[in-house]
């Protein structure tokens, strides 16, 4: 049978695994001498090494067995784990992660797993209990679960097996091969009869570990779950959890992004045939193409909810990341993660991963001091570094902050001068002129070049990457109380509500993820202010940008002009436009600006009447 | 090498399904069956690795042939055909030894997953 078609469920799925295993390593790390995370990272390696071996690779298949092993020595071994045992099986799930993924993409000589495997078998010899007789059957066999008493064992049909209790009579005839099997429930001569929902229970006396006995009955076929006595209860097994919520089943992304591309036309056609019935006059035709728009707007909501995915799936992985490092570094450091729940559009979730890791970086890396530094300066000495995500009206915000020394603007202003990014003489550098200095290409947070952060990424490639989201990028830092950045992103990419403003003979879309209002500019009150223009509205002081100076926009403006408010975070902005020609939904479309372009754009879309404009960037108007 | 299996039903139809099913998967059809009897005979003659049993077959019925069978040869490896609503027959058949058992209408792949449960 051909198997390369199920190499992306593969891959896919032994993802989820290494996540899993990363999380409950962690938590054991917390927690050595507790052994709660021990049953869910053998089965996520157990069932690695079967999905493995089911599909050829027999040297990840060779990888899990052997850290099988040495995780079955220490469930049944009297001793807690030892932080070198830890460090080895972390170091055992990144050789997992390097071979799956070289494995699945033909690159499989490239990995080298010998040291890894070496030390596995190193380590489960070390814990090979020193009397040998006997030695195959301990290791086989589940802790505890005294002989004679039987382990609990229900087990659930699927809904769709087909003469239940035929299925179930053959559950136990498999599970017999192992042991004595009694205390079946409901009684056999039931099973039989048509009530029969398919779950049942039993008692087995048997040698045989948990996994044997699951792997048994599964054999039998039609087996939903198995869950195994009051050993594991602290553990719901996966399928167990899964049941009573909503089913769930895996889609190529590329599918959703195929069918998010046709409904993105299906908007622009809409906006089109909107645009027409208008000028038609036509009730009837208004009426049918209401009832397109509404249906089209139903879909296009339920694909994009389809496309919803809690940031967790992303924040999983940076436990990991923080620990390596501030281990690397000699650093401590408490990493909290909050609003896991939160979710954005998978095409988001996946491009800030990478702006996440190297802001988590720079906060470990150059936020936070050394122990000895910290406790020098009156603080404890662990730092803090905190992920969180929460929704904000129309935006998702994740912030990463850090209560480390802050980012040293002296350093920043002499460099800054010396580039000539800021006038020679300012006297210091405020929160928003750091980002625009931290933000030029090359410029790095840090003094030096670590090993840690210094790959010539900065801030640019956060703001860059931000500005192509459509989000906005923050930074607030006080000497000697840490940094935090502060990201505000839509949450989802590509259909937004946009307002569309004129100046001059173009049009232009203004998402309206960073309007905060429209007013209308009113000349009596404009005033000046630190040398630019400014309206006072509402008692405050909005710093003016008229769109036609930044254009380039000749000819005399109208007298009567609306001004649209941005706001990103604190930071506000006026924008003064010529005219405001209503609201609509664009699909936004990537943009590569040819070279010169002002940094002002984010993207373009196709209008309702088929003419193409450009979306104005809120972030580089701010 | 391939799996040897005796396809034992009283109609052609079914057994051309099933020998199609299975040696369209590689294992290798080397006998048929009308009936219990010669089921019996052909399984001592042919000692395949497998069986696929119809319950209702003439002269003698599938269960009794699975009992005779098995009192031949206790390892063999018999997969019942059943259909909807022969669930008393099919545990009877399954108490008499048969392995496992598929239920008509066949799908090819449920069939072929019961295949491999019984021949692991």
């Amino acid at each position: 049978m051909d198997l390369s078609q199920y190499t992306e469920l593969f891959r896919a799925e032994t993802r989820d695994h290494l996540t899993t295993l990363n999380r409950l390593l962690l938590e054991w790390e917390q927690h050595p001498d507790q052994a709660e995370a021990l049953p869910g990272i053998f089965r996520a390696v157990h069932t690695m090494k079967g999905m493995a071996a089911t599909m050829g690779y027999a040297r990840v298949a060779d990888l899990a067995h052997r850290a099988e092993t040495l995780l079955d020595l220490l469930r049944t071994g009297g001793r807690a784990v030892t932080e070198e045992e830890l460090e080895l099986l972390f170091r055992t799930a990144d050789g997992l992660e390097a071979l799956v993924e070289a494995t699945a993409t033909g690159r499989e000589a490239e990995i080298d797993v010998t040291p890894i495997l070496a030390q596995l078998d190193a380590a489960s010899t070390q814990r090979e209990p020193p009397e040998q007789p006997g030695r195959a059957q301990r290791r086989i066999s589940f802790v505890a679960a005294p002989v004679g008493t039987g382990r609990k064992v229900a087990v659930h049909l699927r809904a769709d097996c087909l003469l239940k209790g035929a299925r179930a009579l053959i559950v136990l005839r498999r599970v017999e091969a192992l042991g004595t099997v009694h205390g079946v429930e409901p009684a056999p001569t039931a099973l039989a009869s048509d009530g029969f929902d398919g779950r049942f229970s039993f008692r087995i006396d048997t040698q045989a570990s948990g996994d044997q006995i699951e792997e048994e009955i599964r054999a039998a076929g039609d087996v939903e779950t198995v869950r195994l006595d009051a050993l594991e209860e602290g553990v719901p097994h996966e399928e167990e959890r899964e049941a009573g919520r909503t089913r769930h089943i895996r889609v190529d992304l590329r599918r959703l992004d195929a069918l998010m591309n046709v409904i993105g036309e299906l908007v622009a056609a809409r906006g089109r045939l909107e645009h027409l019935t208008v000028a038609r006059r036509d009730p009837e035709l208004a009426d049918g193409v209401g009832v397109i728009s509404s249906l089209t707007r139903q879909l296009q909501s339920e694909i994009l909810q389809a496309r919803m995915t809690p940031v967790w799936q992303v924040f999983d992985r940076f436990p990991r990341v923080v620990r390596d490092l501030s281990r690397q570094l000699g650093k401590q450091v408490q990493f909290r993660v909050e609003g896991k729940e939160i979710e954005l559009d998978r095409a988001i979730l996946d491009e800030i991963g990478d702006p996440l890791i190297h802001m988590l970086r720079n906060a470990v890396d150059h936020g936070i001091e050394t122990p000895e530094v910290r406790v020098a300066a009156g603080k404890p000495a662990a730092g803090q570094v905190t992920l969180a995500a929460l929704r904000d009206r129309e935006t998702v915000v994740i912030i990463v902050s850090d209560d480390g020394r802050g980012i040293d603007r002296a350093k920043i202003l002499a460099e800054a001068k010396r580039r000539g990014v800021v006038d020679e003489h300012a006297p210091e550098i405020a929160d928003d002129q750091l980002l625009r200095v931290l933000g030029r290409s090359g410029f790095s947070t840090a003094g030096r070049v670590s090993e840690v952060s210094g790959r010539g990424v900065g801030v640019d490639v956060i703001l860059t990457r931000m500005r192509e989201l459509g989000g906005s990028v923050e930074i607030r830092s006080v000497p000697g109380e840490g940094s935090t950045f502060t990201l505000r992103l839509p949450p989802t990419l590509a259909i937004v509500r946009a307002l569309l403003a004129r100046v001059g003979g173009e049009r232009y879309a203004l998402p309206l993820t960073h309007v905060a209002e429209t007013v209308e500019l009113d000349e009596a009150h404009v005033t000046h202010f630190e040398g630019k223009q400014a309206l006072l509205l509402r008692d405050a002081v909005l710093p003016l940008v008229h769109l036609r100076e930044v254009l380039g926009v000749g000819g005399a403006p109208p007298t009567r002009r609306p001004v649209v408010v941005l706001q990103l975070g604190d930071r506000r902005t006026g924008l003064v436009i010529d005219r405001m020609e209503g609201q609509q939904e664009i699909v936004v479309k990537a943009f590569a600006p040819p070279r010169g372009t002002l940094p002002i754009f984010s993207g373009a879309t196709v209008l309702g009447d088929g003419e193409p404009v450009l979306i104005l960037d809120a972030g580089g108007l701010v | 090498m391939s799996h040897t299996v005796l396809v034992c039903d009283d109609a052609i139809f079914m057994r051309t399904m099933i020998s199609d099913i299975l040696g369209g998967a590689g294992y290798e059809i080397v006998g048929e069956a009308e009936t219990g009897v010669q089921a019996i005979e052909q399984y001592k003659h042919l000692k395949p690795d497998l069986v696929t049993m119809d319950i209702v077959m003439p002269d003698l019925g599938g269960i009794e042939a699975v009992r005779e069978i098995v009192k031949f040869d206790p390892a063999a490896r018999i997969l019942m055909c059943s259909a909807m609503g022969q669930q008393a027959l099919v545990v009877e058949a399954i108490q008499a030894g048969a392995r496992d058992f598929v239920v008509k209408p066949f799908q090819p792949s449920r069939v072929l997953e019961a295949v491999q449960r019984v021949l692991g």
